[in-house]
């Protein structure tokens, strides 16, 4: 895996990155201080996700994380592989098929398909695997512009 | 009158908010955004210029969602989202969205917004796509 940038980089200053190297996997304990915090830093205060009480009466009976926290995840595990490319000119298009409790394990990675043209660029095509131990909890792609398509 | 907007009020066109939105990428913002998702990749800073992780946009998103005054306990279907350019602290975005379709599928009531965040000079910085399940009308 490419080494990361430096706090402040320029955009232009991502380096290239190696296409064949597998994805990171990236596991984060999911609980419900974790979710706390993260609806606090992101203004996401949906009683689904911190209320219990009103949870408790919801779809799924108890509060659920937030999906974006989970892309959360997943956008730092594909810049973690591209050395920050994914920031630049990434692109991930998901469906949140089961929700994420407190108490799960949250573990994110992805499987390179194959480079492909998409709307013009030429990109590598991720099969997105995110799991909460079987569960499946999201599923889609994302696409990444190979290194002759980074600026 | 509730102040939630009803699922039926909602129409195809609709932009969310009528007038843009501002967001400013303020280093605590980021800050307490990549605390609270355990991230700490040296990509990024927080002194204003800095590198800011481009998935801040799940937190200006939540701004954008809020504007349409959903009732809570609404859920997050699916997510398309594509980086135009890296952000920046201390930048300003511009978020507006628009409703593009409304549908009901096994009883859920399903909302379905195009959004963009541009910055200050117009550039696009952030495209995407929202499927919601609207919470219940209150």
């Amino acid at each position: 895996m490419t080494v990361a940038t430096g706090a402040g980089a320029r955009s232009s200053d991502a380096e290239k990155f190696d296409l064949a190297a597998p994805l990171p996997v990236m596991s984060r304990q999911v609980t419900q201080s974790v979710i706390d915090a993260y609806a606090a830093a992101s203004g996401d205060r949906n009683p689904i996700h911190v209320d219990p009480e009103f949870a408790a009466a919801g779809p799924f009976g108890r509060t659920i994380a937030h999906g974006l926290m989970t892309l959360a995840y997943v956008s730092e595990m594909l810049n973690r592989w591209t050395g920050g490319a994914f920031d630049e000119n990434g692109e991930i298009d998901i469906a949140f098929v089961a929700p994420v409790f407190a108490g799960d394990q949250v573990d994110v990675t992805g499987e390179l398909e194959e480079i492909c043209d998409r709307e013009g660029r030429r990109v590598a095509r991720i099969r997105l695997v995110c799991k909460a131990g079987d569960r499946q909890i999201l599923a889609g792609h994302a696409y990444q512009p190979t290194n002759a398509e980074n600026k | 009158m509730s102040r939630f907007r009803r699922y039926e009020d909602v129409s195809v066109g609709d932009l969310i908010p009528p007038e843009p939105l501002s967001f400013e990428i303020d280093s605590q913002v980021c800050g307490a955004f990549l605390a609270a998702t355990g991230n700490d990749a040296d990509l990024y800073g927080v002194c204003d210029g800095d590198r800011a992780p481009s998935m801040i946009a799940s937190v200006y998103l939540i701004d954008l969602l809020k504007a349409r005054c959903s009732p809570p306990g609404g859920i997050h279907a699916k997510q398309a989202i594509r980086f135009h350019r890296t952000v920046r602290t201390g930048e300003c975005l511009s978020l507006q969205g628009r409703i593009t379709d409304k549908y009901v599928r096994k009883e859920r009531p399903y909302v379905v917004a195009d959004f963009e965040a541009r910055s200050a000079d117009g550039e696009l910085v952030s495209s995407g796509r929202i499927t919601s399940i609207w919470g219940k009308d209150q």
